[in-house]
């Protein structure tokens, strides 16, 4: 590809292209991707996976020029790299979490001493801006998914309203402030361990709770919000996340809570007989016809349907400021067979 | 003054061809592929009667794919390959 030397014409030509998210990026010349290929310590040609839905190939130079277009800097490769994997990994469905007409779209959740070598943000302001390394591998990989995936916006990728996260969506979870054992010890990674997690995500919705001063109470507001998402009569969901913040985890943990607890709590509690989810003149939503069909008398039926598949979908993280007594649920894409979180550790 | 800048897409272009489509529907056999959305059977169901009622095909096969969240499993891809000559795909909420 033949360019105007001077970079905003270059900008320019590149957005006519298509080959941008629609700000401007970083010219991908030569002796740029040389540098991000050289930093992975990987053979350019190495074929890292090949993007579901149009199966173009992610070798480890491809990785770099998109990595260069999105202003990361080339120790953010491996953080890259390991992204790759863990959206192409089965239980991720980038097949579908790259065409569907819902929201989603993959969040990458940073765990382990990385964090703070690459300053990859976990406090204040997480899902906002401001930190060069979140700003940027949540943009490398959803420039990866549209040029070797073929996720074009209107084209393959078909979502209705996409949502703000789809320029990027990274966070570290703040481990310094978690009273509990953070996302990627739970999977099974030692703490020194570097980790990217990789959820397909809605964006988040916040829950806002200052005066609750107890678990019960406060999982009481994360439950209502919980109650409501993708739509208030849906059941059988599956991943979703929670992320609480520092002073809401604190609470929570004071009261002697772990993490299982708190997703058991919150399972059982977000349930509704089957006379609630009848679709109806008020919300044509609720159970499916097949579901209801086991019932003599659904309008009177009492029996109590989770809205989640399991206590285990309800994955909860620590992350953002010290200071607010705000957390935040982020559904996820998860119908049956849909997508689940995928953890990788970072090779380095 | 030109500079080299390296392409970001996967540029190797498959080509891919569509088949050959059939004059008429008479003497076909025709596979509904229901992709398990709400909704999508009535629609199908719909389709199978009016290609009953305006074609004449030797056969119609019902198949559903176990989710629409992810492509059909192969499996269900060569059994279509293998038994019918056309599909028609439906998609509804």
């Amino acid at each position: 590809m033949l360019h105007e030397a001077d970079p905003a014409e270059a900008i320019e030509q590149l957005y006519a292209q298509g080959v941008t998210d629609g700000l401007p990026v970083v010219p991908p010349t030569r002796a740029r991707v040389r540098v991000f290929v050289e930093a992975s310590g990987r053979p350019a040609d190495e074929l890292i996976a090949r993007l579901p839905p149009n199966f173009g190939r992610a070798t480890i130079e491809k990785i770099a020029i998109n990595a260069v277009l999105a202003g990361c800097r080339p120790e953010y490769m491996p953080v890259v790299i390991a992204g790759v994997e863990a959206i192409c990994e089965e239980a991720f469905d980038l097949h579908g979490v790259a065409a569907t007409t819902h929201f989603a779209s993959p969040l990458a959740i940073i765990n382990g001493p990385i964090r703070k070598e690459l300053e990859i943000n976990s406090g204040a302001n997480v899902f906002g801006q401001g930190w060069r390394a979140n700003a940027t591998i949540g943009r490398a990989l959803r420039l990866i998914m549209v040029n070797l995936g073929g996720a074009r916006p209107g084209v393959i990728s078909m979502s209705t309203l996409g949502h703000p996260g789809r320029y990027t969506y990274c966070i570290g979870e703040n481990e310094e402030e978690s009273p509990w054992e953070p996302l990627h010890v739970e999977r099974g990674f030692a703490p020194g361990e570097s980790t990217i997690a990789v959820f397909a995500g809605e964006a988040p919705h916040g829950v806002y709770d200052h005066r609750s001063r107890g678990a019960p109470q406060i999982l009481a507001s994360i439950a209502g919000s919980l109650a409501v998402i993708s739509n208030y009569r849906s059941t059988g969901w599956g991943d979703t996340l929670i992320v609480l913040s520092p002073e809401h985890a604190r609470t929570i943990a004071g009261d002697g809570w772990d993490k299982p607890r708190i997703r058991q709590w919150l399972w059982e509690r977000l349930q509704k007989p089957v006379r609630e989810l009848v679709p109806d003149a008020e919300c044509g939503e609720g159970l499916p016809e097949k579901v209801l069909a086991r019932y003599a008398d659904p309008a009177r039926e009492e029996t109590l349907i989770p809205k989640f598949r399991a206590p285990e979908n309800l994955i909860v993280v620590v992350a953002g400021g010290t200071a607010g007594r705000f957390s935040a649920v982020i559904p996820g894409w998860t119908f049956p067979g849909g997508s689940q979180l995928v953890i990788r550790k970072i090779q380095r | 003054m030109v500079v080299e800048y390296l392409d970001p897409t996967d540029a190797v272009i498959v080509t891919r061809t569509m088949a050959v489509r059939p004059a008429s529907l008479e003497g076909k056999v025709v596979a509904l592929l229901d992709i398990s959305k709400p909704q999508g059977n009535h629609f199908l169901d719909r389709v199978e009667e009016l290609l009953r009622e305006r074609a004449r095909p030797k056969a119609i096969l019902r198949r559903t794919k176990p989710t629409f969240a992810k492509p059909a499993p192969e499996d269900l891809r060569a059994e279509l390959l293998a038994e019918a000559d056309l599909v028609i795909e439906a998609l509804a909420d």
